[in-house]
């Protein structure tokens, strides 16, 4: 039980939950700078909830309140071909491409921006039937790099990663660069691609560091490989106590008075004078991040740009936007001796050679709608 | 597992909720399992299983050897018949089932003594081919007495 | 029959009124945040908070159309699109003939690209097995593989009671009474040990569902196994079966079936306490209710086009499958 310590002089951090971050780190070292006080937690993330209200003094205003509504269709046209000349038009690179390295153990890569599209359902090859999500790696590129001494400045930067990573920010989804702000549109200058709608960060080793500018796949995964996706739960709102941590309630008659969906007790016994920090109560309800681990990708679609992963627990609604990496657990991430061949940093066109890419992979495993019925032979 | 859920509401007749709970968590429709004092139906020809049919009263369930007390197909139980306890194997539910399972409209067992023994010598009904995969109990001598499969 | 008569009228005029496919921003009667099952009410007016939440634009998640619209964006490179393009058009009540290819109408969990490829599966599962025309009411038998059956083979004989589900989860329920005992088994329709569905009478009833059968007199569901094929004239209409099923006494019912709007059953009578709890329960409006009705469907293009696409497909099987057949005759 840790006392409660005093805060003498000492320059206090901001609460040091990045918007993006994953939390799985912040569950593994609960050394938060202003967390001092007991928190029962009951097996729950903590509750510090970086609300999309939230300013960050680093965030730049996105969005420009100025709508330019006087164009002719004529000038209209003229600008959205000017916006297309510029990002379309491959552009040199201006010092050669980055250094691509081997894969090591220890060695974290990207991730990407993919869209939740929805679950629909898959048999395995004996005949047992799953559901998949698929998500959508569209209009990904890579925006910037922070290299490992750079972060290390940052304010969100925690003191356990030390120099080890650095940051790559990714990006999904061109825009219209007319409506988001100078500041925004600036940020995108160094990859010169379009302004995206959705940006994130992944900690990443130096080796593994992309250009900026460079596109990302749907091939920078493999099939049989295990994922971590993270996304926003759905948003339920203002829930009460039965929906949100799903208490029972009380009995409809019988003589109960006006307390059918309450509470009921608070109290912590004779050992706390009051309530306990952390008591589940109402509240805000979802809308919080929500990490799955080790989820195996069954199948890719690299026309679309699909991937699909096991079960129906990526968070969110369809349409949702997850953080899509490697996954972290230890027995299914990838490590040398058991994964060969791992596009580093990413896979880029150049890697197909001759052979034309094959527009849908498999995993040995998932049964192939071409493939005739599953029917043992009988012996005869 | 997905699919029962799934297909949960489409499974009821699409009825309407006709009665009221007295209770404030949510109630689900008929589950129609089998647990503590389900009444069962004997299909095979032994001698008890028919004196209780003459008689009229079913066969009760007295517990479920399983963790969850509630019986699947091809599950233990200990039922009373006429008045004493036997054991018997589940091989028909009334209980929506899993896709290529099939569902009976009576929830039917098969009177084994503690051996496991089939007390009688003859299945009169169509059994459920699902239960030859059965990896729990050893149903094999209550199979061997079924003369057709569904 | 008088009022269906009139709903179809005024369903025809309203046909014009369909959402059509490139609004974007959400209209002032949508469907509520929930998901939409059997049981559940629509709530077609939306609350200040969800339409403010609609508009606004800090959600971590995008409607439907603008995700379309980005992936049709001039900047985007790297993923393909669908086409949507097709000559041809499918006959009128083709939505009947497949009914699991039509697109869910939750417009909140809707997205193209699923839908497409999600399609293609299933087209790819009817090239190697023919999943015949089928109706509730016809009379079918299934073949499923069974790894512990001698022949590693099961075939069951029934009428097809339900079917249901959009995609890859389509299933159907056949009833059958063998050897006195009534057996329902619920198949999925892409279930790859599903090995074979053939349709042995094609016809339809009146209900949409037969789940009272449980509920009749044996003999109206009892259907031999070594029942023949019955061959209907071909471009025929599919038959109509109008039968009317007794039911067992009223006591030993599984359901209330008074508050159902049975049409294939023979009239019965139920006492009066049952009677006026059905006029209590009783839902009139639900008939007449159009938006109800509206929104039980997707947009009358996407429908045709989805359907134009799937009958193309169809007919490139069908004509494949002919062309094997005529193949091996000429072998033998």
């Amino acid at each position: 039980m840790m006392a409660a310590k005093p805060l003498l002089g000492k320059v206090l951090r901001p609460c040091s939950i990045a918007l993006f971050e994953t939390h799985i780190s912040s569950k593994l070292f609960p050394i938060s700078s202003v967390c001092v006080q007991q928190i029962r937690e009951k097996s729950r993330s903590p509750k510090y909830v970086v609300r999309p209200t939230t300013r960050r003094p680093w965030h730049v205003r996105k969005w420009t309140t100025k709508q330019d509504a006087s164009l002719t269709s004529e000038n209209e046209t003229f600008v959205q071909d000017v916006i297309k000349d510029q990002y379309l038009s491959p552009s040199p690179l201006k010092e050669g491409p980055w250094e691509r390295n081997d894969f090591q153990n220890g060695t974290r890569r990207t991730g990407a921006l993919a869209l939740k599209l929805g679950v629909i359902k898959q048999w395995t090859n004996s005949g047992k039937s799953f559901y998949v999500t698929l998500l959508q790696i569209l209009d990904n590129h890579v925006i910037n790099y922070v290299p490992p001494a750079q972060y290390s400045a940052y304010p969100s930067h925690k003191p356990h990663h030390a120099e080890r990573f650095g940051l790559q920010i990714v990006g999904a989804l061109s825009c219209d660069p007319r409506q988001f702000s100078k500041a925004y549109n600036n940020l995108f200058v160094k990859a010169g691609v379009p302004p995206k709608r959705w940006l994130t960060r992944f900690l990443i080793t130096p080796d593994a560091a992309v250009e900026p500018g460079t596109a990302l796949s749907v091939n920078h995964f493999r099939v049989g490989d295990f994922v971590d996706v993270q996304s926003r739960s759905k948003d339920w709102g203002f829930q009460g106590v039965i929906k949100r941590w799903g208490m029972k309630g009380m009995p409809a008659s019988h003589g109960v008075t006006k307390s059918h969906r309450k509470m009921g007790g608070t109290g912590g016994g004779g050992d706390k004078d009051g309530i306990w920090r952390g008591k589940r109560m109402p509240g805000v309800m979802g809308n919080r991040l929500s990490t799955q681990f080790g989820l195996k990708i069954w199948r890719i679609n690299t026309k679309y740009n699909i991937l699909y992963v096991t079960g129906p627990a990526v968070a969110g609604v369809p349409h949702t936007f997850c953080r899509v990496k490697d996954t972290v657990l230890p027995k299914k991430c990838l490590r040398e001796d058991r994964s060969e061949n791992v596009p580093m940093p990413t896979w880029f066109p150049e890697d197909l050679g001759d052979d034309p890419q094959p527009e849908e992979i498999f995993d040995k495993d998932l049964f192939q709608f071409t493939e005739p019925s599953l029917v043992e032979e009988t012996e005869s | 597992m997905a699919t029962l859920l799934s297909n949960a509401s489409q499974f009821a007749p699409a009825a309407v909720r006709l009665g009221t709970t007295c209770c404030a968590f949510s109630t689900t429709s008929k589950l129609l399992e089998v647990r503590l004092l389900s009444r069962m139906r004997i299909v095979d020809n032994s001698a008890i299983g028919r004196a209780a049919a003459e008689i009229g009263k079913p066969p009760r369930v007295i517990h479920v050897y399983n963790k969850k007390q509630v019986g699947h197909l091809g599950d233990k139980v200990l039922v009373t018949v006429k008045g004493e306890m036997r054991r018997a194997y589940i091989v028909g539910l009334k209980q929506k089932q899993r896709p290529n399972v099939p569902r009976t409209d009576t929830n039917n067992i098969v009177l084994v003594d503690d051996n496991g023994n089939p007390l009688g010598n003859r299945v009169l009904v169509p059994i459920p081919s699902a239960l030859r995969a059965n990896k729990k109990g050893d149903l094999t001598k209550v199979l061997s007495l079924a003369t057709k499969f569904v | 029959m008088a009022t269906s008569l009139g709903l179809n009228a005024l369903r025809l005029s309203l046909s014009v009124l369909r959402p059509s496919s490139c609004a974007v921003v959400p209209c002032q009667l949508t469907v509520a945040h929930k998901s939409h099952n059997a049981t559940h009410v629509i709530n077609y007016r939306r609350t200040r908070a969800e339409m403010a939440k609609a508009i606004r634009r800090k959600q971590n998640f995008l409607h439907f159309e603008l995700v379309d619209k980005h992936r049709h964006s001039p900047l985007q490179t790297g993923t393909e699109n669908i086409s949507q393009e097709t000559e041809v058009t499918a006959p009128r009540n083709y939505r009947y003939v497949m009914p699991e290819f039509m697109p869910r109408p939750d417009w909140e969990r809707r997205d193209r690209v699923l839908e497409k490829l999600e399609r293609r599966d299933m087209m790819r599962r009817r090239a190697i097995m023919n999943i015949p025309e089928f109706y509730v009411g016809s009379i079918m038998a299934v073949t499923v593989a069974d790894a512990y059956a001698p022949s590693k083979k099961n075939r069951f004989v029934g009428i097809c009671i339900d079917r249901g589900e959009y995609g890859l989860k389509a299933y159907f329920v056949l009833r059958n009474v063998v050897d006195g005992l009534g057996v329902e088994v619920m198949y999925e329709m892409y279930n790859p040990k599903v090995l074979s569905i053939e349709v042995l009478k094609l016809e339809k009833r009146l209900d949409d569902q037969l789940y009272y059968l449980r509920d009749a007199l044996p003999e109206y569901s009892t259907f031999s196994f070594d029942m023949e094929p019955v061959q209907l004239p071909k471009g025929a209409d599919v038959p109509l079966n109008t039968t009317k099923v007794k039911l067992k006494p009223t006591k030993e019912w599984e359901c209330r079936w008074e508050a159902h709007d049975l049409q294939g059953v023979q009239p019965f009578e139920v006492n009066e306490k049952r009677m006026r709890r059905k006029e209590k329960s009783a839902e009139p409006w639900k008939k007449h209710d159009l938006m109800l009705d509206y929104r039980s469907r997707v947009p009358e293009e996407e429908e045709e086009q989805v359907m134009a696409e799937v009958f193309r497909e169809k007919q490139v099987i069908d004509s494949q499958r002919k062309s094997m057949r005529t193949v091996l005759k000429k072998r033998k």
